[in-house]
């Protein structure tokens, strides 16, 4: 008989969850990438164009193949065919460097690849590579900070396809622009970042001359699978691709870059497992950035704060031959009610890599821009800047004139404000003051888009009392492994514990993407199906099977709960354990498999789904030293319902610390003699340590947005990030007097404060 | 987390055997190979490397050690922390070479699914990770912290994990996880 502790009492849904893979991740058992090990592993390094402008005009290995242990230099003449790859609509084949690697001799950035040596061991081939002699012919590198925009039509091409830059427009803005009464008009930069997960990127590619195996550590395995497919001229059947575990990405892992093609090259060319590990110099230079942002921002009001106009003119730079589109615009066209708006784009082109999604794309360096200038507004005014967006508060989404799903944005300000005491503050700059510092107080919004991705899964109830649930979508750190067994313990009443959870890997039915804050509001109606069906089938299975105690019921007298078959007659106490009842009919398993469409790609959405939040944030700024240090932020969240709170105020959390790196600290640059990132390591490269984390407290509002999925919960992994930079550059407004509109932050920007202690 | 084992790694019994094999293919292959013996984890181990190996890579790729991590290769992230006669080290900044000798505890060696360190039971329970990348490292670094000159506040945890990057930004739960253990060691002293 089964026992009480055998199945789940009360569902885990919504309930602080230690995550059922951490006792892995806390002993080293967890398996990323380049922890994996084959007989006869070979490595890896790849070698780096010096200049970001140019020809390679001879490259000498003979030195490098001559060293001990060293099995090849592989090169544009020797590498073998490696083929282009394109975009395959709507959602497989993307890449943000669709040139293959090695293609041609011309050098388009610092780092680019020009060769790649491989040995049997790892201290064999980083010294080779380093002993492989290029010279090239030198052209001056554009890295110029001052972004003008390329003359392009008013449609491009896009790494997602062709694109308007003219992205929304109601009204006349200019005409209600010239004719506010009250106006704002600056321009707001964000600098090239990089994204540092502290996981190098790498490959291990086998090859045994028909089928491609590779342990990568992607955001998004189908996709990879569907470009390195085409590259290799290979059936998608014969490429498997497998990431257990991810060392976060944020976004530089979702789409594939160079150096993976480099190492299944080599595989197949030396019919040997390669692994190739990145330096964190290489994860500057090869695997995308966030690039460069310059936005004008112009708001017109009224003198009550009522917004008339806003236009948002916004310029990313890219490398040479991508398509990369920073979508700064995201939020703009839904975010405030205003009768007459315009978001209009561009592009510049420079010598460096190809940007690609960071955190956030778009809507962080966006809502920088236009939470900022409305900060700026507020202060012009003289009114309260929660105040002044309460006034803005829109009905509808009024660029795409349809209903919000679920908006608690308000209610976001109102809880934001009371936790962090706002109520209290002085608005007059330099006016509060504590234990001889002053205090700054700071605010901002933000928004992001919610939706799902297509998605599959498959769940198996098993003899023994567990469940197996697979799904071909990863964890990237956001606890997506414990979200599924929580999904299936709520359906089925298997406990946690006893629940696998498989992800990662292209032989498992397909799943969304570690992207857009996602994956969570896709799989639950997939894996709810997928459930739902293993139940059926169950019940199936007690009616029809020899050795079931319901073989004189039909499916539709029975019923499932708490993980018990039961006759709805006879009530759950008299039903039997999922266990018992595949034991005594001789199975193994029964097996449901479930799917659910995507929203994004809807021609005409009928309601409008965003997360939304809030920030307000605390520093303090000591003058005699300069000192400006983030002391505490309060944010609330409005993303529908929280799965799993415990990972859920966590990844707030840690968004919020990204957010103080950004606005204080970083910053990639680019020298402009050869066009290296010249920060390229993490001594130089600053990101927040513990140290620099402030005091967070985080609030979910937790109304559930079931047009997002039945259990109403949306994603949450982006939107913690999107407001805090302007949050705390309002802060250090209000302490030190200076507005600060280029990121980040730096001492020399506050020295011209006046404010003294 | 038994639900997990299919994503788990190797257990730590399987560890020797397969260095010893992995042993006998590299010293074919590198003949500038030279006899090191490391003792990690309780264990002595006769290797021949190259003399070029850090002790991070020979950890890795030599004696699948893989808990400890690469992140950066230059001492600046702490990922690869491990602890040299009880004192935590950045191990990509060590020839392995060099270690001969000395006792060498990997994040292996602190404990195991279902024998988990006191540090490594507050990480879970406090969430004090996302990736878990950085993690074993923080908890290297934690480990070592408990016998170190560390006053009681957060402050003073937050300034002495600072070595240790975590990009998910893990901060405050890492404090959390930490000082649990550290007020609980405290009370049973009290006790």
């Amino acid at each position: 008989m089964p026992t009480i502790t055998e199945t789940a009492t009360t569902s885990p849904i919504g309930r602080q969850t230690p995550r059922i893979d951490g006792p892995f991740k806390v002993s080293g058992t967890a398996m990323y990438a380049s922890d994996f090990n084959f007989t006869g592993l070979l490595f890896a390094v790849p070698v780096e164009a010096t200049i970001a402008n140019g020809k390679l005009q001879k490259l000498d290995a003979s030195e490098a193949e001559k060293m001990p242990g060293v099995r090849a230099i592989f090169h544009r003449a020797n590498i073998g065919k490696i083929f282009r790859s394109v975009l395959q609509p709507p959602n497989s084949g993307i890449a943000d460097e669709r040139r293959p690697p090695l293609a041609d001799d011309v050098i388009r950035y610092y780092g680019q690849y020009v060769a790649i040596a491989v040995a049997d061991t790892f201290e064999a081939a980083k010294a080779a590579a380093d002993a492989v002699r290029a010279t090239y012919t030198k052209d001056k590198p554009n890295v110029n900070l001052d972004l003008q925009p390329e003359s392009e039509p008013e449609a491009v091409e896009t790494t997602h396809g062709r694109l308007k830059r003219l992205q929304s427009e109601r009204g006349d803005p200019d005409k209600a622009f010239a004719s506010a009464q009250v106006k704002v008009d600056q321009t707001y930069v964000t600098p090239a970042e990089t994204h540092n997960p502290i996981e190098l990127q790498g490959t291990i590619a086998m090859w045994d001359g028909q089928m491609l195996t590779i342990y990568e550590e992607s955001q998004a395995v189908f996709n990879l699978r569907s470009v390195l497919a085409q590259m290799f001229g290979l059936p998608k059947e014969n490429v498997r691709v497998i990431t257990k575990f991810v060392g976060s990405g944020f976004g530089s892992k979702l789409w594939p870059w160079t150096h993976c093609a480099l190492a299944c090259a080599a595989a197949r060319q030396l019919g040997k497992p390669v692994k190739l590990v990145l330096s964190r110099r290489m994860m500057f230079q090869s695997v995308g950035h966030r690039p460069r942002t310059q936005q004008r921002v112009r708001l017109g009001a009224t003198n009550e704060g009522k917004l008339v106009s806003l236009m948002q003119d916004y310029l990313n730079d890219l490398d040479i031959l991508g398509g990369y589109h920073e979508n700064c615009g995201e939020s703009t066209s839904y975010f405030y009610s205003v009768p007459n708006l315009r978001v209009h784009w561009g592009r510049t082109r420079r010598n460096i890599a190809s940007p690609t999604p960071m955190r956030g794309p778009g809507a962080v360096p966006g809502l920088f821009a236009t939470e900022s200038a409305m900060n700026e507004l507020a202060d012009q005014l003289k009114i309260d800047p929660v105040r002044l967006r309460e006034l803005n508060e829109p009905k509808i989404d009024e660029g795409k004139g349809i209903p919000f799903s679920s908006r608690h944005y308000l209610e976001c300000l109102q809880r934001g404000g009371e936790r962090f005491g706002w109520a209290n503050r002085n608005a007059e700059v330099g006016s509060m003051k504590r234990d001889g510092s002053i205090l700054g107080w700071g605010m901002s919004g933000a928004a992001w888009i919610a939706g799902r991705f297509p998605a599959q899964a498959s769940v198996e109830l098993r003899d023994d009392g567990s469940a197996r649930v697979a799904c071909g979508t990863q964890d990237i750190g956001t606890g997506t492994y414990t979200i599924l067994a929580q999904l299936v313990s709520d359906k089925t009443g298997v406990p946690l514990n006893k629940i696998e959870v498989v992800l990662g890997d292209t032989s498992l039915p397909p799943g969304p993407i570690s992207g857009g804050s996602l994956v969570t509001g896709s799989i639950v109606p997939a894996v709810f199906d997928a459930a739902d069906n293993a139940i059926t089938s169950l019940l199936t299975v007690a009616t029809t099977e020899p050795g079931s105690p319901f073989g004189n019921r039909t499916p539709d007298d029975l019923a499932f709960e708490a993980g018990r078959v039961f006759a709805k007659a006879d009530g759950l106490a008299k039903g039997v354990s999922v266990s018992d009842l595949l034991r005594r009919t001789n199975m193994r398993l029964v097996t449901g498999s479930g799917k659910s469409e995507g929203t994004l790609d809807e021609k005409k959405p009928k309601v409008s789904m965003h997360s939304y939040c809030c920030h307000f944030v605390e520093v303090t700024w000591q003058p005699a030293t300069a000192r400006l240090h983030v002391n505490r932020v309060v944010t609330v969240i409005d993303g529908g319902r929280i799965i799993n709170p415990l990972a859920g105020r966590n990844q707030i959390e840690g968004a919020v610390v990204m957010g103080v790196g950004m606005a204080l600290l970083e910053h990639t640059i680019y020298d402009p003699q050869n066009g290296a990132p010249i920060n390229s390591n993490l001594a130089d490269y600053l990101m927040a340590v513990n140290a620099d984390a402030p005091l967070m407290e985080v609030h979910f509002l937790d109304y559930p947005d079931t047009d997002v999925n039945p259990l109403g919960a949306r994603g949450i992994g982006e939107i913690g990030l999107a407001g805090v930079a302007a949050a705390i550059t309002a802060a250090t407004y209000h302490a030190t007097g200076v507005r600060v509109r280029e990121l980040p932050i730096r001492i020399e920007d506050l020295l011209t404060s006046s404010i003294l202690a | 987390m038994a639900g997990l084992l299919t994503t788990a790694g190797p257990a730590i019994t399987t560890l020797a055997q397969r260095s010893e094999k992995a042993e006998q293919e590299l010293s074919a292959a590198t003949k500038d190979a030279i006899p090191v013996t490391l003792h990690v984890n309780g264990q002595k181990h006769n290797l021949r490397i190259d003399p070029r190996t850090t002790l991070l890579d020979c950890l890795r790729e030599h004696l699948h050690l893989t808990g400890s991590k690469k992140g950066c290769d230059h001492g600046q992230c702490g990922a690869c922390t491990v602890h040299v006669n009880g004192r935590r080290m950045n191990s990509c900044l060590c020839l392995a070479a060099m270690y001969q000798g000395d006792e060498i505890t990997t994040i292996e060696g602190v404990g195991q699914p279902g024998n988990l360190h006191p540090i490594q039971e507050a990480f879970v329970a406090h969430d004090a990770y996302q990736c878990g990348y950085c993690t074993c490292g923080q908890i290297m670094s934690a480990v070592a912290l408990l016998s170190e000159p560390v006053g009681p506040e957060d402050a003073e945890v937050k300034e002495f994990m600072s070595g240790n990057i975590c990009r998910c930004g893990a901060y405050q739960n890492i404090v959390e996880a930490i000082q649990s253990v550290r007020q609980s060691t405290n009370r049973q002293k009290a006790g």
